[in-house]
């Protein structure tokens, strides 16, 4: 079995062209049972870590890497680069309930790599290959469907700058969120027109609320 | 219980008060009950329903709710805090930091219940809290504060704009626009060229006013690239005031402090004596006694430039502490029962412009430092801090606990104290690499950082340095592939997750039926779970 990382920058939405977020949830690793570097899993625009003939050794995009994985007990390991004599990374992995419950594939770990946590999701690889499907579906119809900005942090809307119809364009602020005594700014994701604000100003907001839609 | 007639015998000294209120939350609330039970007196804790569970609440003696979670409800209540205050016989009432410690009313309001407010009296907090007139005040005591104006802008008055523009041109751009009641840069907006200074003054305002309920504003000179040193000063009732030394808190993000160390770097022994007459005499003018701090900003040239003076304890008192040795909290109870300055502290003073020995703290915060310092809420499911020497680490969190989005988002205070700053910078990374918080991102990528940069490490320190120094995204997307290489390798050693066994790529026709509701459910709470796009 290899595992298959998702090729885009690690850990980055890109939006439109535009800045990226950084994004420390939703990074995937896809599970490819025997070779992986056979003719399926070159269709997934991804990073192929597959094992290699050569103890301690994986192929990263088919050149082989020494990295290995240590692991100290059920929660901890270290990453040991071989090919860099003495350089080694604490990472810690621990169990997080798997979205949508257990039962369907996925299997997440909460990572934490010198100080960044990361929520990475393992998939089955036919799930995986789904989604890149999906992908270059929706890239064939030219993302034109609408957005659904969602709260990324719990807080109060303080001010909202824009109305249902209201154009924009990518990096204009949308609305000003108060947090943690911070007042934080969003920004449209990119160029379109809202169709609907979902919030008003004084509003109290979970993380997942819908703020507004852009078409 | 009388004083003469208590019964403890665990204590040598009689105690300034018997028993305190502490109208905070949070690790400062634990670092003054930690005082009160040195110092043989009870502490009384107050809570909002956030905070039911809160560490302070356990380690207090006894605690009172006071409010829902929202701060003007509960820890900004003053009514709810007075009430619980003489409901449980207290004496004396410790703000802390934040929430009520500046507000001027709140320690009028403690004095005219019979009480004793820990801090310093409400005219001088009123005197200083209004930044214009603190910097009259060091104006008329001759000490130079940060070029700019001394009146606010009068922003009601057409006619007046072009007189506000000739001062803008004196001051010269780019220069800032400010709040008098202002801070955390609330209210603050910097104004690079003429054009769009009448823009920044009405929208500046009107954040200051909605902020502080006060919409002043002035205009003041941006220093770039400057140093933030900060005097600690304490004073008696017989109108003795003392400067305990200096810290250096230049490492900031939108004004708010990040990594404060004691002393200030580079500075010479003449340096540090002016410094600290300058802030005393600021002091004495406004009539300060218990714990205060006076700002300053040092431009390139090597001037100090008043800034304010906040008049409360604040958040990095504890280097001064670790450098001093002198307990600053236990100094506020003994001055506010109306005690002379201790020896220890009179002592502390005379070395203050030669000090021994270096100490760093770092805040570490619930804060994403790849995403410009974004507040990062949740619950911490593991929660390892450092120990060994020369290490202390204030903090009000345990594995298990939620941090809450309503209050602020500091949630360790980790210092550490050498013999000199190069051994205390090898300290914190030591110390920092022992931390592991699981749960919630942290600022630890960031504070790891800068431990391990040589530009700190020379001294190289101004208000800018994040921006120059810090590359969030880059440290994150290294990290971010040794997580999915070391993910990915620990999967193939423990084999497939449950239901991958025999879905090879190959097995497209398989997998279809295997679309069913549970996948179809997964993959839409993973949209939804994730950033907005």
């Amino acid at each position: 079995m290899a595992a298959v990382t998702d090729g885009r920058v690690p850990g980055r939405s890109r939006i439109t062209g535009h800045d990226e977020i950084a994004d420390p949830r939703g990074i995937r690793v896809t599970l490819v049972p025997g070779a992986a570097a056979g003719p399926a899993a070159a269709e997934l625009p991804a990073i192929v870590v597959a094992p290699a003939d050569a103890p301690g050794t994986v192929l990263v995009d088919g050149r082989p890497r020494a990295v290995s994985l240590t692991t100290l007990g059920t929660e901890r390991a270290v990453l040991v680069h071989a090919d860099d004599p003495g350089h080694r990374t604490a990472v810690t992995l621990l169990p997080v309930a798997a979205p949508g419950g257990p039962g369907h594939g996925i299997a997440r770990r909460e990572v934490i790599v010198d100080g960044w946590r990361f929520e990475v999701d393992l998939e089955p690889a036919a799930r995986a290959a789904l989604r890149a499907r999906a992908r270059r579906g929706r890239e064939e119809l030219g993302e034109s469907g609408p957005t659904e900005v969602r709260a990324i942090i719990p807080g109060v809307v303080v001010s909202v700058a824009v109305t249902a119809g209201d154009a924009v364009s990518a990096g204009q602020q949308l609305l000003v969120v108060e947090a943690m005594k911070m007042q934080n700014e969003l920004r449209a994701p990119r160029d379109g027109s809202i169709e609907r604000v979902a919030v008003a100003s004084g509003a109290k907001i979970e993380v997942g609320d819908l703020l507004l839609v852009l078409v | 219980m009388g004083r003469a007639l208590s019964l403890r015998k665990d204590v040598a000294e009689t105690p300034p008060f018997q028993r305190i209120l502490i109208a905070n939350r949070g690790e400062i609330a634990i670092r003054i009950i930690r005082a009160c039970h040195e110092m043989g007196m009870e502490a009384i804790a107050v809570h909002s329903d956030a905070d039911a569970a809160g560490a302070h609440v356990r380690l207090a003696d006894r605690a009172v709710r006071i409010g829902p979670a929202a701060p003007a409800e509960s820890y900004l209540n003053f009514g709810a805090i007075l009430d619980a205050a003489r409901a449980t016989g207290a004496e004396a009432i410790h703000p802390g930091y934040g929430f009520l410690a500046e507000r001027a009313a709140f320690a009028r309001a403690v004095v005219e219940a019979g009480m004793v407010f820990v801090g310093p009296p409400a005219q001088a907090i009123d005197a200083l809290g209004d930044k214009l007139h603190a910097r009259r005040i060091a104006k008329s005591v001759g000490v130079a504060a940060v070029p700019g104006t001394l009146e606010p802008a009068a922003l009601d008055r057409p006619d007046q704009v072009e007189a506000i523009l000739a001062e803008a041109e004196a001051i010269g751009f780019p220069l800032l626009v400010k709040a008098a009641a202002g801070g955390g840069g609330r209210g603050m907006r910097r104004v690079a060229t003429a054009a769009e200074l009448p823009a920044a003054l009405v929208s500046g305002s009107h954040e200051a006013a909605s902020a502080f309920g006060d919409g002043a504003v002035y205009l003041e000179r941006e220093i770039s690239p400057a140093r933030h040193i900060e005097v600690q000063l304490l004073g008696d009732a017989g109108g003795r005031i003392i400067a305990l030394g200096e810290r250096d808190c230049s490492l900031q993000r939108r004004h708010q402090k990040l990594v404060e160390e004691a002393p200030a770097p580079g500075l010479t022994t003449a340096e540090r004596r002016q410094l600290h007459e300058l802030a005393t005499r600021v002091a004495t003018a406004a009539g300060l006694t218990n714990a205060a701090t006076a700002e300053f900003l040092r431009s390139p040239d090597g001037a100090f430039h008043f800034l304010e003076v906040n008049t409360r304890l604040q958040v990095e008192h504890g280097v001064t502490e670790l450098v001093t040795g002198v307990d600053i909290v236990r100094e506020q109870f003994l001055l506010a029962a109306g005690r002379p300055l201790s020896a220890a502290a009179l002592d502390a003073a005379q070395r203050a412009a030669e000090p021994a020995g270096h100490a760093i703290e770092v805040r570490l915060s619930a804060e994403d430092p790849a995403r410009d310092f974004a507040p990062a809420p949740g619950r911490v499911t593991r929660w390892i801090m450092p120990a060994g020497p020369g290490v202390r680490v204030d903090t009000a969190i345990q594995a298990g606990d939620r941090v809450p989005p309503e209050y602020d988002n500091l949630i360790a205070k980790v210092m550490v104290h050498a013999s000199d700053r190069g051994a205390a910078i090898d300290r914190l990374r030591r110390a920092l690499d022992e931390v592991e918080v699981a749960g919630i991102q942290t600022t630890l990528p960031f504070h790891r950082a800068v431990a391990r940069s040589a530009s700190f490490r020379d001294g190289d320190l101004s208000t800018g340095w994040v921006g120059e120094h810090w590359a969030g995204p880059t440290s994150f997307a290294q990290a971010a592939e040794i997580a999915q290489l070391a993910a990915g390798l620990a999967a193939l050693g423990e084999g497939p997750p449950t239901r991958s066994a025999g879905m090879g790529l190959g097995d497209r026709a398989a997998a279809a039926p295997d679309m069913d509701d549970a996948w179809f459910r997964a993959g839409l709470e993973a949209a939804q779970d994730r950033w907005p796009r």
